[in-house]
């Protein structure tokens, strides 16, 4: 269903997953012309257009957007941790390479076109330069993602832990480090709760109106 | 004692302070303040009565959603999400459910989605009332609380009388909205839907809301020492703002007429006449009008909704397990605060793979560094009064 990462053809993959949809995304015409403008290639899913560009590129990318394509809204920077192993939550049903999408979404203020752009790094020791002196906001969201995801971005002022206190070890929005209340407690506690009177169909309330 | 840079920006108070050999003084603010608005601390470096090298430090709050949810099932997650911006809950919900149903090629029923629009629409006053009641506040005026207070019991009332909650709702569901409360599990089978009466409740209630906007309009537009405090203080660029992605109330307050209600279609917005509103200067008076301002706008969207709601289902069909199909996307809303969006991963399971928060309060306070800098001591309350953040979603 989702394109491989790193395409290096820019062939367009049309949003397959919705059959009701035209044959050209009303955003097509806009993906189309961020992917051009930044050298990267795009794809329409579920109406979010994201744009993998080359992490080389990431700076000169977003000063694009930010000044050719008037994509001047700096949304938020987030990271996505492709794992094959887990140590919370579900595994992956298909093998993935590994590694580090580095996520940015930027809008105009005007009509609302919001792009993601996309770049991916290596899970080990990523590193990439900061975005700080583009999108003045970047800034926090670049400190979250340093101590949530590990990444490095090189240049930034002042790359210190935003939430967690300075003497936190580890990333733990990395798909290894494990949910400690799950690791003391198993979930979903059944032990301690009993079971509701017509456990059968109250988990799940109807719609319908048996008198009508 | 040398003279350093920030100084030398400053040269009238550099030479007082090199006259009279002032040294900096570090300023702690917080955690506990009472216009925090929860919990923050604020560092700064103080000369005289100006301060500098403002920094916020954030994360007492801080309750890892994004990691909680991916070791949740979706219908859980609503919980959570209610829990972010907990001024305004109801209003969070909604773009989780809608990325979800995107997902799921979901049809949401006509009516559930006037229902949610009503209720995310009194959950903008609710938000907006505790605005109008607390900045007074927070700036000597004690009255227009209790003007504010007063009113917003009412909305929150109503909405607690559709959703059984006045904080947390948890009352949407994927495919629709959750049936009204009171029916348990015996009356669950008949027929469910919003309370009785509720319509003329909420027509009493709107009518209300307006007669107390313009109250607090007459006691803190006419109030010379609210005048004197906000106008021209605190002044947020236009091009500023966007590029810290700040949004919502306080980037339209800089005369950026961009409100997402406008260009996306989470919610049936399109079908009602209502005004974006901005201010000019972009300073706290203007933060502060257009807040009250969008509480009459508000109230025209509800009551162009009441008189129009359709009748039919609350849900769509959905199976008993849920789950949602394998892929990405980002649904943003005009949330009280600004742009609330959630980036959701699925990969087919039943809870997500990855779920990013984007909450208005962070992207808003994030200003806070440029914003006070230079600025005199007592205004720092005003200035982060206006900006209207909640630091559980600044932290999430």
């Amino acid at each position: 269903m989702t394109s491989s990462p790193s395409d290096t053809e820019t062939q367009e993959t049309e949003a397959q997953e919705t059959p009701a949809e035209p044959e050209v995304h009303p955003l097509q015409a806009f993906a189309d012309r961020v992917a051009e403008a930044v050298g990267g290639s795009a794809e329409i899913q579920f109406d979010t257009v994201k744009v993998k560009v080359a992490a080389d590129d990431w700076v000169s990318a977003h000063q694009t957007a930010r000044d050719q394509l008037d994509l001047v809204f700096f949304s938020w920077l987030s990271a996505i941790d492709w794992a094959n192993d887990v140590a919370s939550g579900d595994r992956l049903g298909e093998a993935v390479e590994e590694r580090i999408e580095l996520l940015t979404a930027l809008s105009n203020v005007v009509d609302g076109n919001l792009v993601i752009l996309s770049t991916d790094l290596a899970p080990q020791q990523p590193e990439i330069p900061s975005l700080v002196d583009v999108y003045a906001g970047a800034n926090w969201h670049e400190r979250e993602a340093y101590e949530m995801f590990g990444i490095q971005f090189d240049g930034h002022p002042n790359l210190i832990h935003l939430y967690l206190p300075d003497s936190f070890i580890g990333n733990p929005l990395r798909k290894s480090y494990p949910l400690l209340s799950r690791e003391v407690k198993p979930w979903p506690g059944t032990v301690d709760v009993e079971a509701m009177p017509n456990a059968n169909d109250a988990d799940e309330p109807s719609t319908e109106n048996p008198e009508s | 004692m040398t003279i350093d840079s920030d100084a030398v920006r400053h040269l009238s108070e550099a030479s007082v302070s090199v006259e009279l050999q002032t040294e900096d003084m570090t300023l702690n603010i917080g955690p506990q303040h009472p216009s925090t608005h929860g919990v923050l601390r604020l560092v700064a470096r103080v000369d005289g009565e100006r301060c500098f090298d403002v920094h916020p430090v954030i994360g007492y709050m801080h309750r890892g959603y994004e990691k909680l949810s991916e070791v949740r099932t979706y219908p859980q997650i609503t919980t959570i999400v209610n829990r972010i911006d907990w001024v305004s809950g109801y209003a969070n919900e909604i773009p989780f459910i809608t990325a979800a149903e995107k997902l799921m090629g979901l049809e949401v029923p006509e009516r559930a989605q006037y229902i949610r629009l009503i209720l995310t629409e009194m959950a903008r006053i609710a938000s907006h009332l505790i605005f109008n009641a607390s900045y007074p506040l927070e700036l000597g005026a004690a009255t227009p609380l209790f003007f504010a207070l007063r009113e917003r019991e009412r909305v929150l009332d109503l909405l607690e009388s559709v959703t059984g909650g006045r904080f947390h709702p948890n009352f949407n569901r994927i495919g629709g909205v959750k049936p009204a409360y009171a029916s348990g599990s015996t009356t669950r089978k008949l027929l469910q839907d919003l309370p009785a009466g509720f319509f003329a409740e909420t027509r009493v209630a709107m009518d209300k809301v307006l007669e107390a906007v313009d109250e607090l309009d007459a006691l803190v537009a006419d109030n010379e020492i609210i005048v004197a405090r906000t106008k021209g203080v605190g002044v947020l660029p236009p091009e500023v703002a966007v590029a810290y992605g700040v949004s919502g109330p306080n980037l339209r307050a800089s005369g950026v007429a961009f409100d997402l209600r406008k260009t996306e279609d989470y919610l049936p917005y399109d079908r009602f006449d209502f005004d974006v509103i901005t201010g000019e200067n972009g300073d706290c008076w203007d933060r502060w009008h257009v807040r009250l301002l969008e509480i009459k706008e508000s109230v025209k969207i509800i009551r162009q909704a009441i008189d129009t709601i359709p009748s039919g289902d609350l849900q769509a069909k959905v199976p008993k397990v849920i789950k949602v199909p394998k892929g990405e996307t980002y649904v943003r809303a005009e949330n009280p605060k600004g742009e609330m969006g959630y980036y959701l991963v699925s990969d087919g399971g039943q809870g997500p793979y990855r779920l990013k928060i984007r909450s208005a309060s962070f992207s808003n306070i994030s200003i806070l560094p440029w914003i006070l800098e230079g600025i005199l001591v007592p205004d720092i309350i005003a200035v982060m009064g206006s900006l209207d953040f909640v630091l559980g979603d600044v932290d999430r």
